[in-house]
């Protein structure tokens, strides 16, 4: 029971930090403890970290840090361990700051629609905290149960509802962050816009955890749209579907989300928890929505069944209440764990196309798919051209996971090679980081960790993530391979 | 010499490249980014200073007193790189006019959702490198938030590509936000792509007028409107003093603009009818007229040519940009009155009462438009808020604190520059704390 722990160790380090967050309570450190942590939503690559400690407020975190510097420990910051590029794995031995134990709403002032959080704080917990009056926090990654808005800073996360409404970057106000020297910072003070100076906020905000650690944000909330429709459709060919999509957003109406999913997709949406009885024979769904002034919306929504009628839907229609939009959203947003009712295991990719791309990509896709031998579903965030290939293979099967790992990266090619880039709201993690040569020349990338440097100058801080690093990218790759044949 | 020398020298290995001297000034036009290119990597290597200029309507933001040896001008480095339609994106050349992009995209019913400040004049580069704004970034954002990849020739003629063409990605750093409103400090910026959004199908705008001067019953006002489910597009208190010039009402007006569907515009301008205080007075102007009413704004801040157009007027103005938490404006622009009553100046001042950016206009004598930027900046930062000077007449130049106070992270802020542009050849001086 809550008997006060003591530290079984000598090494000076541990008893160090426990100390720095308030004891034995607050550190993890013996080895079947740290496993549950080896690990994020990127579950190819694991590694122990060294330890992790769980600080409660700005000053706790800022001593860790100042104590990893200048003992030269590698160390990196974790929210809820949702991220799906590996962000958060400890290549190094890193001390882990776990920051669950900071997960206040510090504030909220609906009147200049702006609330302050802690990182640890759960995405979906803020817009259920308002929404009794009438507020909410725009985005929406399918974790949003879970996730912590402290790991959507760091990862710049999306959601389903980003085609109207922005990402996560469109929403920061203002962050507290302490620096990889243990000294903190506060960009954006009150939430008050333009700042003179460069846009640190712009630039923190999706570094993945590499620039410094966020103790504080100050979020943009917004009023509930008075009202919202949705819409599925059906179709008999991606062609239609997609060109379907293409017509609707270019007849002017910017709908709150507009997804796709593909015929694999659909077989696993229906095998799993939340079916709703798509056609099995089909080829495409699409799930839109629009939401605003209740006496636009009519309009919006005759247009858009116009617009899938004249692309030869084969059913479209448009959610009766509340419960039956809820059915199609679970069903929509459970998509990547619906894989597991098909398939023993699935890799999820992140590429993004300019929308107009989209038939030649999953023809591309198609031709992966039959290459490998493995089978590729498609969840897509049609209207912003965010699409999550998830290839669906055997790990019990030798040589599966290398196969999968290669066809994941050549969808990812594809995209790059349409004009489109390898992420859009995953990140780069550890898995990404060979692709990042896909789309930035090594100047560009160069140009990239100049910026590292002038925050992280010893490089302490998450280190081995986002670039590739040219010296020993052949390695980590083997070591993927191993780790994942281990 | 330093011209003669410089001259000289680039021609040899830029012999078609357009210059222009006068007063010992050299200006060079490029044409292509290799031009650029070429002209930065010799300015870098002599440790040449070089100024950026785009329509030179923010001219004036910002600078110094400091010489620079050449002026880059991309006025004629313009036109449109790529167009999709369909993925309603657009990569354009940075010394293209605003307008013009605008004139072209509205051909396909699209637009960039910006209203920067003399679109007329203004280049696209230079509405993002200063990121200007206009009161509608209540409803549509600011150039963060348009702006989806950018090609950048650094100070050393590298060419560099942040962001790329697609509406979401998180490749790497988005290093697209360090060049917006970096003020040209950092490169020259050679080709952005934007994202857009379709032309508005319906627009109104609601003009509320507060003849009863009480500004508690317009802030209760406007919470009232923010916490309903309209979705105004503008929130904008405007001064006695410039309603009267734009609106011929010398009164504290409220500009609220609404774009969407027109059923939709409808039934906004009806519930707002209904909201609206009894003391207000009410007059809706729709579609053409709306625009006009814009158009009007957008060209009310001094533009930094002034010195060569014909309106003495503006040609006196300093103006401020000041930024305070959202409904604090009110308080800023009932300041910038109070000022203006009591004073020998005059204050024209308009405010996003959802947005929390305030322009505010100043004329006088020398002495008491530096007093008033000072109590307006200090009464700012009594707020949490700061004010910057966004147009000031060189003879004041030296005597006034452009950017105000360095932020503590300013460390940060020189190193980035350091990296970047370590000779410090890029708009030297023309930023905040120096930089």
């Amino acid at each position: 029971m809550a008997g006060k722990k003591t530290i079984k160790t000598n090494d000076p380090h541990i008893r160090q930090l426990a100390a720095l967050v308030g004891g034995a309570n607050s550190i993890l450190y013996l080895k079947e403890d740290l496993v549950a942590y080896d690990c994020d939503g990127f579950t190819i690559h694991k590694h122990l970290p060294k330890a992790v400690v769980f600080p409660k407020n700005t000053e706790e975190v800022a001593n860790v840090v100042k104590y990893c510097d200048e003992n030269d420990l590698p160390f990196l910051a974790r929210g809820a361990g949702t991220g799906l590029s590996g962000g958060a794995i400890p290549l190094n031995d890193e001390v882990i700051i776990s920051l669950v134990k900071m997960k206040r709403l510090l504030s909220v002032d609906m009147e200049n629609r702006r609330a302050v959080v802690e990182p640890g704080f759960v995405n979906l917990k803020l817009t259920n905290s308002i929404s009794d009056k009438g507020y909410y926090y725009a985005p929406d990654p399918s974790s949003q149960y879970c996730c912590t808005i402290g790991g959507n800073v760091a990862e710049n996360a999306g959601g389903a509802h980003c085609l109207k409404y922005g990402v996560t970057t469109n929403h920061i106000l203002g962050l507290e962050v302490v620096m990889p020297n243990g000294e903190i910072i506060d960009i954006g003070k009150e939430g008050i816009a333009d700042v003179p100076g460069y846009d640190l906020l712009g630039l923190l905000t999706g570094s993945e955890g590499t620039l410094g650690i966020v103790t504080k944000i100050t979020v943009r909330i917004l009023k509930n749209p008075e009202d919202k429709q949705t819409v599925l459709a059906y179709f008999d060919n991606v062609a239609d579907g997609s060109q379907a999509v293409s017509d609707i957003i270019s007849s002017g109406i910017v709908p709150a989300a507009l997804e796709m999913m593909d015929k694999t997709a659909i077989e696993g949406v229906e095998a799993a928890a939340f079916p709703v009885g798509h056609p099995k024979d089909i080829e495409a769904v699409l799930l839109i929505e629009v939401d605003g002034i209740s006496a636009g919306i009519d309009e919006q929504i005759d247009e858009i069944l116009k617009v899938c009628r004249n692309r030869n839907v084969r059913e479209v229609k448009v959610a009766q209440d509340e419960a039956e939009r809820g059915r199609w959203w679970a069903n929509r947003k459970t998509g990547f764990g619906a894989m597991g009712a098909i398939s023993p295991d699935y890799l999820v990719q992140d590429g993004v196309i300019p929308r107009s791309k989209l038939p030649v990509v999953l023809e591309r896709i198609n031709q992966i798919s039959e290459e490998t031998g493995l089978r590729i579903a498609n969840i897509f965030h049609a209207g912003d051209g965010n699409l999550h290939p998830l290839v669906l293979f055997d790990a019990r099967i030798p040589g599966q996971i290398e196969k999968a790992l290669e066809a994941g990266s050549a969808c990812l090619k594809v995209c790059a090679d349409v004009g489109g880039t390898i992420t859009g709201e995953h990140g780069v993690g550890i898995e990404k980081r060979e692709e990042m040569r896909f789309v930035f020349t090594e100047e560009e990338i160069a140009a990239q960790t100049d910026v590292r440097e002038v925050f992280n100058p010893k490089n302490l801080l998450n280190a081995g993530k986002l670039f590739p690093s040219p010296s020993r990218c052949v390695e980590v790759k083997k070591e993927m391979k191993a780790a994942a044949n281990s | 010499m330093v011209t003669t020398e410089l001259l000289g020298e680039m021609k040899t290995f830029l012999p078609n490249l357009k210059v222009e001297t006068s007063d010992q000034q050299v200006t060079v036009y490029p044409q292509t980014e290799s031009e650029i290119s070429e002209v930065l990597k010799y300015c870098n290597e002599n440790k040449r200073k070089v100024q950026v200029l785009g329509g030179g309507t923010k001219s004036s933001l910002g600078f110094p007193n400091e010489t620079v040896d050449l002026k880059l001008c991309l006025s004629e480095y313009t036109g449109i790189v790529e167009h999709t339609v369909g993925d309603m994106t657009v990569t354009v050349k940075a010394g293209t006019r605003y307008e013009e992009l605008q004139e072209y995209l509205a051909q396909h019913n699209q637009r960039v959702a910006l209203d920067p400040s003399w679109p007329e004049h203004a280049t696209i580069g230079g509405v993002i490198a200063a990121n200007d704004s206009g009161p509608k970034r209540l409803g549509y954002g600011t150039a963060r938030d348009s702006v989806i990849g950018i090609r950048t020739v650094y100070p050393d003629g590298r060419i560099i590509r942040s962001g790329g063409r697609v509406v979401k990605n998180v490749a790497g750093y988005d290093m697209n936000k360090l060049f917006i409103g970096s003020m040209g400090t950092l490169g020259v910026l050679s080709e952005i792509t934007l994202k857009l959004r379709p032309v508005q199908k319906s627009e109104s705008l609601l003009i509320l007028s507060f003849p009863s001067g009480n500004l508690e019953e317009v802030r209760s006002f406007a919470i009232k409107l923010l916490d309903s489910m309209m979705e105004p597009v503008s929130l904008e208190l405007f001064n006695p003093g410039i309603s009267a010039r734009l609106l011929d009402k010398n009164v504290y007006t409220l500009a609220i603009s609404l774009e969407d569907v027109e059923s939709s515009v409808r039934y906004q301008e009806e519930l707002i009818q209904k909201l609206c205080p009894t003391e207000a007075e009410l007059e809706i102007v729709s579609e053409e007229g709306a625009k006009q009413f814009w158009k009007k704004v957008y060209t009310t801040l001094p533009n930094g040519n002034d010195s060569k157009q014909k309106d003495a007027d503006s040609e006196k103005a300093v103006s401020m940009k000041i930024g305070v938490v959202n409904l604090d404006v009110v308080k800023v622009i009932r300041e910038s009155q109070l000022l203006s009553d009591g004073q020998a100046v005059t204050v024209e001042a308009h405010g996003g009462l959802g947005t929390g950016i305030c322009q505010v206009m100043i004329r006088g004598s020398k002495e008491d438009v530096v007093q008033t930027i000072t109590r307006l900046r200090e009464y700012a930062k009594t707020l949490n808020g700061y004010g910057i000077v966004r147009y000031l007449p060189g003879s004041l130049a030296e005597t006034v604190d452009i950017w105000g106070d360095k932020p503590s992270y300013y460390p940060l802020l020189e190193g980035i520059k350091a990296k970047m542009d370590p000779n410090r050849i890029m708009n030297p001086n023309r930023f905040v704390g120096g930089i």
